[in-house]
């Protein structure tokens, strides 16, 4: 009688210690693989695994400055600063006077993860920046529902792109693996926060230089 | 006096093993913001923070259940001492510093609006936790729990 019990007692409290473990461990494995960065994912077009997974724009043009732009599109400080300072980085593209790589960072859950993947989708179709664009026009709330993968197929619709590529790209998350190499890619770099602006390698002021527009400009100019 | 030490334990027990579980399921979630949390404190080497932003949580719930069905009461009470004490340096050298940053303890973290960090009730808090953590240490007998009280352990070992 006194010898059954105390076995019986550390037999259930050893095995329970041991599925809780277990349990955790098993979960943990996957999950540090999978933060890996996968480089046989399926790439988006005007994306270079050398610049971090970003989505580049002049990539080509020599002498010039190269902008990196962290950013999640369900972020609203990012909205902020595309309000404030998309039109201008636009126009660095469009004349040339910048490299500007694009890093959709997915943190803030999963319409974070369909967002990016369909950026990615719109970068194929070669409307990368006005899909950009419409994307912040019409924020909502974080994770609310708001971009599903139906509606940012309709979203793409308002950007110009009527593919059906596009469709079936957004609503099988096709670039799912590549929107995780993003993320592994800016971890790597140190991005702790968005919006995160990096001007030939050098972060931006945080206190100063994202939200004046005047001084946002001269630290690109600068280089 | 006695007999409440038991009731006692097992306060701390569920206490500590409550923060810690609920902290870990919300960083669980959002594993890259629990990356990022780490890496915010600027302490450790980049790979290592990423590294250690994935497995904190996995220990927080591992260490949290432990404590709350009270199976493995005094090694699960070391690591959450050991943890405790971690986050106390960890927020103190960011406020020495003068970083602004979210301590990231339940989800979130990262760098914050400059002036909007708020270091004191994070390291009270964390500063109890570990009081309880210490307590359970030297105490580790509770009520309710899978561990052999150690009165019962005399009567059968011997």
């Amino acid at each position: 009688m006194v010898k059954e019990n105390p076995g019986k007692d550390s037999f259930t409290r050893n095995l329970v210690i041991a599925v809780v473990v277990g349990v955790v461990l098993i979960m943990l494995v996957p999950t540090i693989l999978s933060k890996q960065t996968n480089s046989s994912a399926k790439i988006p077009a005007n994306v270079s695994a050398d610049r971090g997974y970003g989505v580049v724009f002049n990539g080509d043009v020599k002498d010039v400055p190269v902008v990196d732009i962290y950013e999640d599109f369900q972020c609203p400080i990012c909205m902020q600063f595309e309000k404030l300072n998309g039109q201008y980085i636009e126009s660095l593209i469009t004349e040339k006077k910048a490299t500007v790589v694009y890093h959709t960072l997915s943190f803030l859950g999963p319409e974070s993860i369909n967002a990016a993947n369909a950026g990615a989708c719109s970068a194929d179709e070669g409307k990368f920046l006005n899909f950009h664009r419409t994307l912040y026009a019409n924020q909502q709330a974080e994770n609310s529902g708001a971009w599903s993968n139906d509606v940012l197929v309709v979203l793409g619709q308002t950007a110009g792109i009527a593919s059906k590529n596009f469709t079936s790209c957004v609503k099988n998350l096709a670039y799912k693996d590549w929107v995780s190499n993003v993320a592994a890619a800016g971890a790597k770099a140190n991005v702790n926060s968005t919006p995160t602006v990096f001007v030939n390698g050098k972060e931006l002021d945080r206190n100063t230089e994202y939200f004046s527009a005047d001084k946002f400009k001269a630290a690109i100019e600068r280089g | 006096m006695k007999k409440y030490l038991g009731w006692f334990g097992l306060i701390a027990r569920l206490v500590l093993g409550g923060v810690l579980l609920a902290a870990g399921l919300l960083k669980y979630q959002h594993l890259d913001k629990s990356q990022m949390a780490v890496r915010a404190y600027e302490l450790l080497p980049i790979s290592i923070a990423n590294f250690l932003g994935i497995i904190l949580p996995f220990v927080e719930i591992a260490v949290g259940i432990l404590l709350i069905i009270g199976a493995a009461t005094k090694v699960s009470a070391v690591l959450s001492g050991i943890l405790m004490i971690a986050f106390i340096i960890g927020i103190s050298q960011a406020w020495a510093r003068g970083l602004s940053i979210d301590c990231g303890c339940f989800g979130g973290g990262g760098q914050v609006e400059p002036g909007t960090a708020n270091y004191l009730p994070e390291l009270l808090r964390d500063g109890g936790l570990a009081l309880l953590a210490i307590y359970l240490f030297r105490y580790p007998q509770s009520k309710f729990g899978l561990d052999r009280n150690p009165s019962d352990g005399e009567q059968n070992n011997g």
